[in-house]
């Protein structure tokens, strides 16, 4: 577990991390089929590998403004759990190790105060965000 | 803390399937050999959800089913049903009985675990 | 995170456990060639034998020791047939199960020792199998008991008669579990144990005490010479409710028909054709028993909807909460009864495949053998019908491409016929795995990636770049080339369509393998496509009670209310909403069209822009409860890749009621 494969992404000015192994695919993104009623976070419904998958825009989600589609834009589908759910990122690119023992508390004021980093990791002086998935998700409305 | 059954005649069995579903996390373990120890666990604790072997001695998985669905509080309780070739493995009987899903050997310890955790999951919601 | 359990871990657990189950069947032989001798059959016996058995072959697959399952498989049928008779098996088959146990004991040591086990001998499986183990029907035992009769099989009976023309005695016990008795380790286990120390157990069955009570007792059947008070005691139960059994009338036992004996093992197969009632139904029809299934299920969600809010308004709900729970219950079974009553045996769907290859094989250049296995899989017939033209393409391409002519694979030194293995196996509750495998070529990675001019390193790579819409590596104009579909074509019913998955395993000169995993049971409905704004919806048609052109003079706007306007249609006022505005789309402006709808028994027209058509579709549900939301039932492909929302109007018209009465 200690030096462990991450994905990382861009969302905004920062860079942020998920384990690898939650990570099932990376695809790029197009567009979403938008579902009405769901919050504005949820920018719809995707087919990959005939799965039906949520997209989570996390921009919006983190209170960040809207940008343009661009060809960079990614969807990193991640599973939590029983849930499979896709993350729209700005861009998606690279794959790094993470040494849990560099991992540190974030500090205060972060991506809007939501909670959804649960942790930061430095490496070659490069500060990574480790995304707390299951918050990001809403877990705990899951069971509505 | 979720409760399982395990429901299987046979040692080796039981051992299995509490190694691959041990990954669930908080979970304990109640084993059964016979389906009448299991009718009568389920009669005296409640579970979260039950592994149940179809092939046993004297009351077999498929009569297990269909007395403890029989019971209404019981009726929303998952569970899955391991089965061996040449079992009555009919699906619709199964299902019909009662089972939540089912899963045939040889099963790998991925599909198992996939099955329980999306049977005990769905049950929560 | 290390989830890996290895189940080849617990190869010492089966070497012992495997030990004991040849032990217990050596000696289940040995009790039945004892009663041979005095010309008595011992069922009981038959029955662990079969059990010790069926129980080895489970963990050998499990395991993965093959022979082993093998020959357990065999014998275990042997066994089948033999306690179907009232337990006699022949001694010429007993000399056979003897031959047969040795051989799996050998193979258990083998893994033991850490050594491969060996294939199965040659002859031993047909020994089994002609081993002459189909007696003549037996006598059947003349009723003994009210209570007991209908719960005991032909073996049971037999050995209960068997008891009592013996001289013993036969006994109904009653043990009733508690959580005290099982703090004294008094439980259904020691109970059974230790009156198997002074009797001979021959039934035991459960019994529920509601709805008069609560929880269960164990009926308990047992010959003994036991006295009455002991035998209560060890079942912790009141001496005056143990019962006797006895024989009614001593009379000369005959033989009777077969047709009243219960069902003991397991059978393999479905009941023979003769003795099926079978009815030609059109699926259509199965269709439409499902939709109405699927309203009636959706109604049912409204139904919990209401009943959640009038709780929250502190009403109590309990009586109607209990019939609706089970009306659930019934909404179960009747779904389960439609969903078996769409399936098909995959061995009849792969039916037409040998026909198909012999007309695509020309003899005298190429060679092919066609092995189907499906065993017991089935199918519903709308997934089948949609996963057939998939199937068919690829053996085209394996006989096509991937099968070399005759004399190619005689010098690469393989067998002339090509082989094709078509095989099915049910992987789960809900999913069939299919595998079409040939022993050709295989697929050239190099050729692929020259061809397409991407990078093809692993077999997914592979299956990326062959089911990419117009690619090809024919090199040569063939008999079956040019016509029919191409691989983007399997992976958009297999993959899109059905929601399955697609996967190939290939090896160069040693052959290619297509593994298609598919739902097997799929919800289609006959649904109307139309478009609002920008994106297009579909809704069922049974939901919809008309479709009109709107004129927007006819529309009257009341004050007040938000996107609703009214509609005289014949002689009442109809209220209109825009379904743009609903979905927060739109403004409903361009709108030309009108779903009309029913809610509370009044009809609602939802204005869109365009209808598009009418066609089938296969509905999937949105499980995630992030996308779960009232008024969607599920989604869609129209065929173009992307998820299409299906819409329930009925519930929509639900949230705007409830939006207007706010105001």
């Amino acid at each position: 577990m200690a030096n462990e494969l991450h994905v990382a992404f861009r969302v905004g000015a920062a860079d942020y991390a998920v384990p690898a192994s939650q990570v099932l695919h990376l695809e790029s993104f197009d567009t979403a089929t938008p579902i009405p009623g769901t919050p504005s976070y949820v920018a719809g419904l995707v087919q990959v590998r005939g799965r039906l998958i949520p997209v989570i825009d996390l921009r919006a989600r983190f209170g960040l403004p809207a940008i343009p589609r661009t060809i960079d834009h990614r969807i990193v589908i991640v599973q939590s759990g029983a849930r499979v759910t896709a993350l729209l990122v700005d861009s998606a690119r690279d794959v790094v190790k993470l040494d849990d023992a560099t991992f540190a508390r974030p500090p205060e004021m972060l991506d809007g105060g939501g909670g959804f980093v649960k942790a930061v990791a430095t490496v070659a002086k490069k500060l990574f965000l480790l995304v707390d998935v299951p918050r990001v998700i809403g877990e705990e409305l899951g069971h509505g | 803390m979720k409760r399982l059954l395990i429901v299987d005649d046979s040692k080796l069995m039981r051992d299995m399937v509490s190694a691959c579903l041990r990954p669930l996390g908080d979970v304990t373990f109640e084993l059964a050999g016979t389906g009448l120890e299991a009718i009568e666990r389920l009669s005296l604790a409640s579970f979260d959800l039950v592994v149940l072997d179809l092939n046993m001695p004297d009351v077999g998985g498929i009569e297990v089913l269909e007395f403890v669905r029989a019971q209404d509080h019981l009726a929303k309780l998952p569970i899955l049903v391991v089965t061996t070739r040449g079992d009555d493995d009919n699906r619709t009987k199964i299902l019909a009985a009662g089972a939540s899903a089912f899963l045939p050997k040889p099963f790998t310890p991925a599909q198992i675990l996939g099955e329980a955790r999306r049977l005990i999951s769905s049950d929560a919601a | 995170m290390s989830e890996r359990v290895d189940l080849r871990e617990f190869v010492g657990g089966f070497v012992a456990e495997a030990d004991e189950l040849v032990a217990a069947a050596n000696a289940s032989l040995l009790e039945i060639e004892t009663g041979n001798d005095s010309q008595q059959p011992r069922p009981r016996a038959v029955r662990d034998l079969f059990r010790a058995l069926h129980t080895i072959k489970g963990l050998a697959a499990m395991i993965g020791v093959e022979p082993i399952v093998e020959i357990a498989h065999a014998l275990e049928t042997a066994v089948r047939i033999a306690d179907k008779g009232g337990g006699r098996f022949t001694s010429p088959s007993v000399q056979v199960a003897i031959k047969a146990v040795r051989a799996i004991a050998e193979r258990v040591r083998a893994v033991a020792d850490d050594k491969a086990p060996a294939a199965v001998p040659s002859g031993l499986l047909d020994a089994i199998a002609n081993a002459d183990a189909t007696p003549d029907p037996p006598a059947i035992p003349p009723p003994m008991s009210a209570t007991w009769d209908t719960r005991l099989s032909a073996s049971e009976r037999q050995q209960v008669f068997q008891a009592l023309r013996g001289g013993g005695h036969v006994y109904g016990l009653v043990f009733q579990p508690s959580a005290e008795l099982a703090a004294d380790s008094i439980n259904i286990s020691t109970v059974r144990t230790k009156l198997a120390e002074v009797g001979e157990l021959i039934k035991v069955i459960p019994r529920s005490l509601a709805p008069a009570g609560r929880g269960v007792v164990f009926d308990i059947l047992i010959a003994s010479d036991a006295s009455p008070a002991k035998l209560a005691e060890l079942a912790a139960m009141p001496v005056a409710e143990v019962s006797t059994i006895e024989l009614p009338v001593e009379r000369d036992v005959t033989r009777v028909d077969m047709s009243a004996v219960n069902e003991e093992l397991p059978e393999p197969d479905s009941a023979p054709l003769a003795g099926r009632s079978l009815v030609r139904v059109e699926l259509s029809r199965l269709d439409d028993l499902q939709e109405q299934l699927s309203l009636l299920v959706a109604s049912r969600f409204r139904l919990e909807r209401e009943l959640t809010a009038m709780t929250e308004s502190g009403l109590d709900v309990r009586r109607l909460r209990e019939i609706t729970d089970l009306q659930s219950r019934q909404l179960r079974g009747l779904r389960r009864a439609i969903l078996a009553a769409r399936l098909i045996r995959v061995t009849e769907v792969l039916d037409p495949l040998s026909l198909l290859v012999r007309s695509l094989v020309r003899p005298g250049v190429k060679e092919v053998k066609l092995e189907v296995d499906a065993r017991d899989a089935e199918l519903d017939k709308a997934v089948a019908d949609r996963l057939l033209p998939a199937i068919i393409h690829l053996i085209r391409n394996a006989i096509d491409h991937a099968i070399e002519p005759i004399d190619e694979r005689i010098a690469k030194g393989k067998p002339r016929a090509g082989i094709l293995r078509v095989t099915c196996s049910e992987t789960s509750t809900n999913q069939v795995e299919l595998v079409i495998a040939d022993d050709g070529r295989g697929i050239d990675r190099a050729a692929v990636a020259r061809r397409s001019g991407r990078t093809v390193e692993s077999d997914d790579d592979l299956l990326e770049v062959i089911t990419t819409p117009g690619f090809s590596t024919r090199s040569t104009a063939t008999e079956t080339s040019g016509r029919g579909l191409g691989m983007d074509i399997v992976r958009r019913i297999a993959v899109d369509q059905l929601g399955g998955q697609l996967f190939v395993s290939t090896t160069p000169d040693v052959g290619t393998a297509f593994t298609l995993r598919v739902p097997v049971t799929i919800a289609i409905m006959d649904v109307f496509s139309f478009s609002c704004g920008a994106q297009s919806f579909v809704v069922p048609v049974s939901a919809i009670e008309e479709i009109f052109e709107l004129d927007a003079a006819a529309r009257v706007t009341p004050g007040g209310a938000s996107g609703v306007t009214l509609l005289e249609r014949r002689g009442r006022a109809m209220p209109v909403v825009s379904l743009g505005v609903v979905l927060a789309i739109d403004n409903g402006a361009s709108a030309n069209k009108a779903l009309v709808v029913r809610r509370n028994g009044e009809p609602v027209a939802f204005a869109v822009d365009r209808m598009l058509g009418r066609q089938e579709v296969v509905v999937r549900p949105i499980d995630d409860p992030l996308a779960h939301v009232p008024g969607v039932s599920g989604a869609t492909d129209l065929g173009d890749g992307r998820p299409t929302l299906v819409l329930d109007l009925g519930e929509l018209t639900g949230k705007i009621a409830r939006r207007e009465r706010r105001v």
